[in-house]
This record gives structure tokens, sequence and C-alpha cells, in this order.
């Protein structure tokens, strides 16, 4: 049950402008109508690779994945890297449970995920693509073949499509097993039929990526932004979202945003970036449920910051949500209501941190473990005196070595907890009670000192 | 830039003079021993005897005393075909058994060595001969393989190690990390959980306590008499009011930490042997 949500008109429609209400695709003949496969033609046709990647530059377009790369310093990298063979990976793995923003963009519009990755191996020049797509979502695997082979059907892709003039193989290719896929280097080593562990970068998967070959990783939602960008021009589209001021880095373009909790209505929307949080839950979400009092929200899935009401001001965008402790992450902003306790939420989302941990750096293996355990005490009011140092210390620590996102940002959901529910966790610590009363911390008495010992003993 | 001529020269010249009147580095070594830590093993290389034949009996207890298992043994075989490693600990003792053979001459049993079952290699080689013998494929070759026989065995990884030429710890790395993969038959009732933010925060956390207690097992995981398997599952916003709770695939409604406990016990009960007093 993938709900898209109703938007207002104001917002504009990059990556899902062409999906049908009832969710079933248009025939190949009504879709390329629509406006697919338009922009793949165009680019062969009249554009040279470098014309496309500066294109991309100055639209300021950044990977939806998470972390906000510039998409066209990663292809500048992959293309002017010397090799025999390049790739072109998509990530559809969606690593983020409860999500379906990709998912929903893969059904919808497999046309417009493929050409995007067709566009980008043009750029930079790769014969070969693979759309990694999570195992589970069987219907959106079955539509990208469909659309893979209805555009090598039509001459547009495949081996001397286009009247001859290049050579371009898609393959999907299901991935499933591990919450770490969703990190690029882990893909590539999952499609590589290794362990998936993430590697040190530099060197970057644009130099050496795929079997040691220059690749060029980016998430499905990035990849289906392109054929857009390529047809509307970059001046439209770096005209939606945040403008690039002078020290900020800007963030252009539309978010796929999912929408879960105490809102009235869950789903997935498409976003402006720049939109305050309020206005997404308001006019996406059509508000919280009847008779509820929005407490927090977790931004940015599992790995997520905890913000408070107040904050509900934050644009989203890459760097203010950073700044704020969250992440834009996968989009997900789930919205709970006064009933939670950030103290609770914060130990549960970092167990699923530390489960998800692959172990090959040890702050990340260890640090977990005992961040859980830092918070497990407070929740069951079992603190030790200095567990609040220990623990914004050992989050540092973990934060410092990291060697992929999911340990940069997997002490969050404790730290934002902390810096903005700082006096729920006074309660717990301090006067053993939770306030939403979802913990039972046991208040420990102070121990005797050793002079009321003594008089005990003699009395 | 000015340059003084022959200024290079005299820098190194005097960088060698300086050297000349510094203590020597040099140890004299037959007449002057150096201290060594008792520690000390020397390098870490096969010797050869006087007749140029390698002193190494290959008995594998270096690489069964190993603690980190940093020790691996390999080489190709006679007729140069395969490369072959000798994989997991439990395979040391077999080799033991055969080295101890040739040098005494009698069989020395091994009661530490526990082999492990043979397979029926034809539906693996199939698979096998479909992906290549391509160690690039391997996620595919272990997927299709844990289709075939249900589970991993030990012997058709092994079987894998030989065809493809990777190695044994490789494959045993791969099969191991991905969840999906498994070493041993899936147990009869499975119960999944959803752990994403929006269940955790409808008391996805408060089951997943209850469950773990009364399954006696971590979340992905099997209970220790294996009746009982718990999966990590994603809900994908199908269930936006109450935690994601499914048994053996179908989802439940209505579950409670109480219930949802009661019912890992009374799977585990179920499938409970009765015992003799």
């Amino acid at each position: 049950m993938a709900t898209l949500l109703q938007t207002p008109r104001s917002w504009p429609k990059v990556t899902l402008g062409r999906v049908t209400a009832d969710g079933e695709l248009l025939p190949f003949p009504r879709a390329e109508r629509a406006g697919a496969w338009a922009a793949w033609r165009q680019v062969v046709d009249r554009e040279s690779p470098d014309t496309v990647i500066r294109l991309i530059g100055q639209a300021g377009l950044r990977g939806r994945g998470g972390a906000g790369f510039r998409a066209a310093d990663k292809w500048w990298r992959c293309q002017a890297t010397e090799s025999s063979q390049r790739y072109v990976v998509a990530n559809g793995f969606e690593a983020d449970p409860g999500t379906f923003t990709d998912r929903l963009l893969m059904e919808r519009d497999p046309h417009a995920v493929i050409e995007g990755v067709a566009i980008a191996a043009y750029a930079v020049g790769a014969t070969k693509a693979i759309v990694a797509v999570n195992a589970g979502y069987a219907r959106a695997i079955e539509r990208l073949r469909g659309a893979i082979a209805q555009a090598e059907e039509a001459g547009l892709v495949g081996i001397d499509a286009m009247d001859g003039g290049l050579t371009l193989e898609i393959e999907v290719r299901p991935v499933q097993g591990a919450f770490l896929l969703g990190e690029e280097t882990v893909l590539l080593r999952a499609l590589e039929g290794k362990r998936g562990m993430p590697e040190q970068r530099p060197p970057y998967p644009a130099e050496r990526g795929l079997f040691g070959k220059p690749t060029l990783v980016h998430n499905v939602e990035t990849l289906a932004t392109v054929p857009w960008i390529v047809t509307n021009g970059p001046a439209a589209f770096a005209a939606i979202g945040t403008a690039r001021g002078r020290e900020k880095a800007g963030s252009p373009g539309t978010k796929l945003v999912q929408l879960a909790g105490a809102v009235a209505r869950p789903g997935v929307a498409e976003v402006p970036l720049g939109t305050t949080l309020g206005e997404i839950v308001e006019r996406a979400g059509g508000g919280l449920r009847d008779g509820v009092k929005l407490k927090l929200a977790i931004v940015g899935g599992p790995l997520g910051g905890l913000l408070p009401a107040d904050r509900m001001d934050l644009t989203l965008d890459f760097e203010s949500l950073r700044e704020a402790g969250a992440t834009l992450g996968s989009g997900s902003i789930v919205v709970a209501d006064e009933s939670a306790c950030a103290v609770d939420l914060g130990r549960l989302l970092e167990r699923f941190a530390s489960d998800e941990a692959c172990g090959k750096t040890i702050p990340c293996r260890i640090g977990l473990k005992r961040l859980v355990e830092i918070a497990d005490r407070f929740a069951a009011g079992h603190h030790r005196p200095q567990d609040r140092e220990l623990l914004v210390d050992l989050s540092n620590d973990v934060i410092a070595s990291g060697l992929c996102n999911h340990e940069r940002l997997a002490p969050d959901p404790l730290l934002s907890g902390l810096r903005y529910f700082a006096a729920e966790y006074d309660a717990h610590i301090h006067e053993g009670r939770c306030p939403a009363g979802v913990c039972h911390p046991v208040t420990v008495a102070p121990s005797a000192t050793a002079a009321e010992k003594k008089a005990r003993v003699s009395a | 830039m000015f340059r003084i001529p022959g200024m290079g020269l005299a820098k190194g010249m005097a960088t060698t003079l300086i050297r000349f009147f510094e203590r020597k580095a040099t140890v004299q070594y037959p007449e002057v021993r150096q201290d060594i830590s008792p520690h000390h093993r020397g390098r870490l290389v096969l010797l050869y005897d006087e007749w140029g034949a390698l002193k190494c009996e290959t008995c594998f207890q270096c690489a069964q005393a190993c603690p980190i298992e940093c020790i691996d043994m390999g080489g190709v075989d006679t007729k140069n075909r395969y490369h072959i490693h000798w994989g997991p600990p439990e395979q040391y003792a077999e080799r033991r058994e055969e080295s101890a053979l040739r040098r005494s001459g009698r069989p020395v049993p091994d009661r530490t060595f526990i082999p492990f079952d043979p397979i029926d290699v034809g539906p693996l080689d199939r698979i096998l001969e479909e992906e290549d013998y391509d160690p690039g494929h391997m996620l595919a070759i272990l997927e299709k393989t844990q289709a075939a026989y249900g589970h991993l065995p030990v012997a058709a990884l092994k079987h894998i190690s030989h065809a493809t030429g990777a190695w044994y710890a490789e494959i045993y790395g791969t099969a191991s990390y991905y969840e999906h993969l498994r070493f041993e038959l899936p147990a009869g009732r499975r119960i999944g959980l959803c752990r994403c933010p929006s269940c955790t925060l409808l008391g996805g956390g408060r089951l997943r306590e209850a469950l773990e207690a009364a399954a006696g097992t971590s979340l992905p995981g099997t209970s220790p008499e294996g009746a009982l398997s718990l999966e990590a599952i994603d809900c994908h916003g199908d269930s936006p009011t109450e935690p994601f709770v499914t048994l053996d695939g179908e989802a439940r409604q209505g579950v409670t930490p109480a219930s949802l406990a009661e019912l890992a016990t009374s799977l585990r009960a179920a499938a409970a042997r009765p015992g003799r007093a």
C-alpha cells in the first residue's frame, strides 16, 4: 500500500510529474508521448557528454541518497578516470525499513529511472549499467525489467542502439540481506559477490568502484531527476528549492518525502527542498490526527534525529537538517505525539543502528553497543554518574572514526535527544520518572555516606 | 632563483661527515648478539632442507594453533588446475590425519574432527555451470544453492570453493554476512517484526523485548531448540496504526507484548517432545 499524497499545486513536480493517479503504467507509446525518453534522444542527437555534465553542474543537482554529494563532481571524476570499462550503478535498495519512496518511484515511473541511468552512462562513457533493487520489491523489479525491454525494442538502449551509434546494456539486479547495502561501497561489494563492508574513501567509487573500474553510483531518485533537468534546463531546476548562497551549497530541486506516524494522511509526497517541516506535515500530510499534539519528529529514518515541536520551522534541505542534528537521509519524517518518550525512542533507534553495524570499524561495532547500554541504563533508571559525559564522548569518537555514513549518523538519535529533550533525560536520570509514562525507571536512593554506615553499624 | 654552485654537494658531504663520527649502527653479529624478545619467533617462512625439499610437513598444526586464524595454507594441485586453500578450522584435523598417516604409516584417528555431511553435488554443478564458475557471481551462486538444498551445507561451500577458485574463508564470509543466507534448515515457525521508526514509535520496541525474552534469542535468530525463528521484516508503511507483526508471513493485528510472548511460548511448547522425569 504505497500511498501517493496530494500536494499543493504550487509545489513543482520533478520526479513524479508523469505518474498516474491509479498507479498503473502507461503503455510505452503513451508514456513516450508524455515525455519519456525525449531527453535521451535529445542528449544523444545533439549534446556531447561534457555538455551533459555541465548541465547537471549548472542545475546544482545533489545526491538524493542522503549524503548530498554534488552529482556533477562525481560525473567529472568518473569520466576523467582512464579505464577500459566504466559502470553506472543505480541504488534502488532503499535500506531504511518502513520507507517506500524509491519503490514508489520505480513502480510508478520506471522509464524515468532507466532514462536517467542511460543519460548518466552516456555522459561518463559507461557501456554497462546495473540497477540494484531490493529483492522484496517484486513489482518494481518486474516494471523496471519491462521498461528496459521496451526501450531495447524501440532501439533506445542495448547493443548498437540509437541507429548503431552506441552500446549500453542495463541490467536489473535484485539485492537483499543487509541494511548497509544502501551505502554505495557496500552495494558495490555485494554486486561483486563479496561480504558487504564499506571501503575507505578516497579512492572514490567514481575512480575505483565495481571490479576496480570507475563506477558512478547514484540513488534512483537522483537519476530520475536527470531527464527532467535535460528537458527543462538547469535554470528551471535551480529555481526550485534553496538557492546557492555565498557559504551555503544550496539544495535545489525536490525530494520525495515519506510521512508516517501521527499524521492524518501518511504516504509519500514530492516536496520542493527548502519547505519547512511544519508546512510539509500540514499541507502534504493534512496535519496531525485529531486530538493529538505534536511532540517530536524523527527526521531521516532510523539514523535520523529527534526534532522537537518548536523546530518544525526548519527547512527541508541538506545543511539545515545536519546543523539541527538530523539528516535528510531517505526523506522519512515520522511524527510522534505526546505519548512518545524521547529517551526510549533514542534507545530503540540506537539499538537498530547497533544491530545493523557491519563490524568493520571497531568504534562502530563496540561503541554503538556501549551507547545502547548507556541508553538502556537511562531508561531503566540505573544510570552511573559519568554516563552522560561518556555518551557524548563516545558518540564523538564513533563519529570521528567513521568509515561510512552509518556510524557518522548512528549516534544522532541519542545526541539530538540529549540536545532537545534534556529535561526529559533529567527526569529519567535524577527523578526516576518518565514524563510520557513509557519507561519505568527505578529511583535508586543515593548511597549512604561512610559516616552514616558507621552509625548504622554501631547502632 | 640564485644558486651557489656546488651547494648541494657540500650539504651531502656534510651529512656524510656527521654520520662518520656518529656511533655505528652495525652489529658485529657472530661476536656481538643483540637482546631479542623471548616471544620472537623469527620470520615465518617455509624452510627447505639440504636437498631442496620443503621441510613443511603440512601438518596444519600452525594453522590450527593460530588464535586469529591468519595462517592459511594453499597452493596449486599437482596438475596445476585448481588453486587450493585449506579452509575452515574443522578441516585441519582431517589434513592432520593424512599427514600422520604419511609419516607414521598407520592411521591416527583424531577425535576432535567431525566430518561434515556429504551432499549430492549434481544440482550444484549445474548451478556453477550456469554461473560460469565466476566468483564475481558468488551471491547468485549462493542464493541458487540455498534454493536447491534448502540451506548452505558445508560440503556445498567447499565444492564451490574448489570449482570457482575463491577461498573458502571468503565464501563463508559472504554467506555469513547476508541475513537471507542460512547454514541450517529453516525453523518450523517464523515470527516477523518490523523495526522501522514508525513501528518503534507505536510500541515495536516493547514487542521486541517481550518476544526476544520468550524466544530466548535476539531478533534475527532462531530459538535454542530450533522451533521458532525471529525475522526482521519491513512494513513498507503498510501498518500505520500499530507495529507490524507477522506469523509465518501473515500479518497479525492487535498484538500486545503479553500476547506476543504467549504466542512465542506456545509455538515453542508445541514443538517440544515429551521428556522423562
